[in-house]
């Protein structure tokens, strides 16, 4: 039985990775609570740093964690059955950054039944369809982007000494936070008098568009003096139309994110400024809103973190 | 047929490796995490595998033919997308479903004539289709997603039968039609043939381009039930969902034992494969192993799986000398 013979030489293998995943089990059984965060992916430096900060939270506070992504941000389905697989895990909370505000809901629902309370970070999850599925999410932790888009009509306002003609970069239509920066920012301008937004169009979100809708307002409107995008993709996007049209220096923009190449272009006195949101205080907050819910406490259903801005 | 070679004939089949490997995957979790070997667990693990395992169907059809199709992930995304924007045109569900599979099977078919008829090698043309298919899923919908579906469709992904989820029997269904076609029809014979040897094929009298267009058109019609799938799971059609399924799939038929070359391999293999996939991840998932980590493990698990199944098929063919 030769073919029987071979496979009996497989045995050996056989029990070394039995041996191996016995080890393995000492591990595993460990006394502390284990609670989840799962971000949209590991390959994003804003990710890497919301978990950085909710890692230094839970060694402090004794939390076993546990890190998990997609390989895609995109990948809704992905996220989907790595929330699954925790829910089988009896994580005790799942700390959740949603791929997709709506798609996410029925894993949701699960962790709901599974009686896991479900901590929404960075990227709200959508109401509507929480509430037709009659799913709950305990809490939010997130930028108050409202905030942030004030924040940067107030810089505006200061900079150009209370009056100005003021173009604007809108996000995708309908896109939550891009419109809650916008919501703010218009909050802030309509308390100055001389501050006018001549120009609002949506450049959704991305760096070339930004591009030929800033070309079109500057033949449009040559006069104005500040522009807001509602993030600096669409900022450098809009610096580089003003490179071309001659007038940098003439049109003070800001931004919002704060991303590297925004900075750079703040210190080199090419935009004016940029809002800087707080993913490593988002992670912090989300381990500490875990441990307060492992402990019975009741936490807000809106935890704003917050942002700053860099100038 | 007595029983010792029945024994012989499953241990020297072709899903001897692969079988081996899924079990000592399975008892090495078991062992190591509580969690695994728990009812709701293994449910979760068959449902998750579903998606994936219903592409996987049609891919094994097309490399055991000797071609590939590179469009199956982009096609799950056209196709929910019809399906999604008929339902929001007001379709009834079986009308919306009927059309996308539809789309699917032509799809498919567009991509079985530009390989026969029009003498592209599979690579070329399904990798064509995959940009097309993937614009055109962005055109239907505007580059949004649709949400919001009735619950007679989302009963295929939240239903159980005897306690089994619906996704799963759907795909065992699927898998056992498969399987039949493979083994128990002349159809399924040719298909073998072709990727044996196709022009020997040709030769003996079988009309081989029209076998291998409609070998395509299925793969098609699968990656439109797995959108379908995916929809009801999501409640959601994304256009650009399923990115990167193509190549899940693949990895799955491999590691089920079945040739790249064609001619040789089974969708048994091709389900086990599916299943070590699913198992793995959601091992790696309820043992908190990094997501980087998750990466090297699973690319490292299709290179072992296929070293041991070729090992193991060598040692039978000496055997058996």
């Amino acid at each position: 039985m030769p073919v029987v013979n071979s496979i009996r030489r497989l045995l050996p293998v056989l029990g070394v990775a039995l041996l191996v995943s016995a080890c393995n089990r000492g591990g595993d059984s460990s006394s502390k609570p284990t609670v989840a965060l799962v971000v949209k992916t590991l390959n994003n430096q804003f990710f890497i740093d919301m978990e950085a900060g909710a890692r230094a939270a839970a060694d402090s506070l004794g939390i076993e964690l546990v890190v998990h992504a997609p390989e895609r941000e995109i990948d809704v389905e992905r996220q989907m059955q790595i929330v699954e697989n925790l829910i089988q895990r009896q994580v005790k909370v799942l700390l959740l950054v949603p791929n997709g505000s709506k798609e996410i809901v029925p894993a949701v629902l699960k962790a709901n039944v599974a009686r896991i309370p479900v901590v929404a970070v960075d990227t709200r999850i959508d109401a509507a369809t929480l509430a037709a599925a009659g799913a709950t999410v305990t809490s939010f932790i997130g930028s108050d982007n409202e905030d942030g888009g004030r924040m940067a009509g107030r810089f505006l306002v200061e900079t150009l000494g209370g009056t100005g003609m003021v173009a604007v970069l809108e996000g995708v239509p309908g896109h939550e936070t891009a419109d809650a920066r916008l919501r703010g920012f218009r909050t802030a301008l309509a308390g100055a008098a001389g501050m006018k937004i001549v120009a609002s169009q949506p450049a959704n979100m991305e760096r070339d568009q930004a591009f030929n809708v800033t070309q079109n307002i500057l033949q449009s409107n040559p006069g104005i003096t500040a522009l807001f995008a509602c993030n600096d993709v669409m900022a450098l996007g809009a610096l580089e139309a003003i490179a071309a049209a001659n007038r940098t220096g003439s049109v003070t923009v800001v931004g919002f994110d704060a991303q590297d190449d925004a900075r750079k272009a703040i210190s080199e006195k090419r935009m004016g400024a940029t809002i800087a949101q707080n993913p490593r205080e988002m992670g912090r907050m989300a381990v500490i809103t875990a441990m307060r819910l492992l402990r019975g406490e009741r936490v807000p259903a809106e935890q704003p973190v917050a942002i700053s801005l860099v100038k | 047929m007595s029983p010792r070679r029945t024994v012989h004939r499953i241990i020297a089949g072709r899903e001897a490796g692969t079988a081996l490997g899924l079990i000592v995957l399975c008892v090495a979790l078991w062992i190591a995490t509580p969690y695994f070997a728990t009812a709701a667990n293994l449910s979760n693990v068959a449902e998750q595998s579903a998606i994936v395992g219903v592409i996987a169907i049609g891919m094994t059809f097309v490399i055991l033919t000797g071609g590939i199709d590179l469009s199956v992930g982009s096609l799950v995304a056209l196709v929910g997308v019809v399906i999604g924007s008929a339902l929001q045109r007001g379709w009834p569900v079986t009308g919306a479903v009927g059309l996308g599979l539809m789309a699917g099977i032509g799809a498919g078919a567009v991509n079985g004539l530009t390989i026969t008829r029009g003498g592209l090698p599979p690579f070329i043309a399904t990798l064509g289709m995959m940009s097309v298919a993937r614009g055109g899923a962005l055109m239907l919908s505007d580059g949004r997603p649709i949400s919001g579906f009735p619950d007679s469709l989302r009963v295929i992904a939240t239903g159980h039968a005897l306690g089994v989820p619906a996704p799963v029997v759907l795909m065992l269904s699927l898998y056992l039609v498969a399987y039949v076609v493979l083994t128990r029809t002349v159809a399924g014979r040719y298909l073998y043939a072709i990727g044996g040897n196709e022009q020997a094929t040709a030769l003996a009298g079988v009309d081989v381009r029209f076998h291998k267009t409609v070998v395509y058109a299925l793969s098609g019609l699968s990656a439109a039930v797995c959108a379908v799938l995916l929809l009801a799971r999501l409640n959601s059609a994304q256009p650009i969902a399923g990115i990167g399924y193509e190549l899940d799939a693949i990895a799955a038929v491999v590691i089920g034992g079945t040739s790249l070359l064609g001619g040789s391999g089974s969708v048994i293999g091709t389900l086990i494969g599916a299943l070590i996939m699913s198992v793995l991840r959601n091992g790696l998932n309820l043992l908190g192993v990094s997501s980087y980590l998750q990466q090297v493990a699973i690319g490292s698990v299709i290179i072992v799986a296929v070293l041991i199944d070729m090992a193991l098929r060598r040692r039978v063919q000496r055997s058996f000398r």
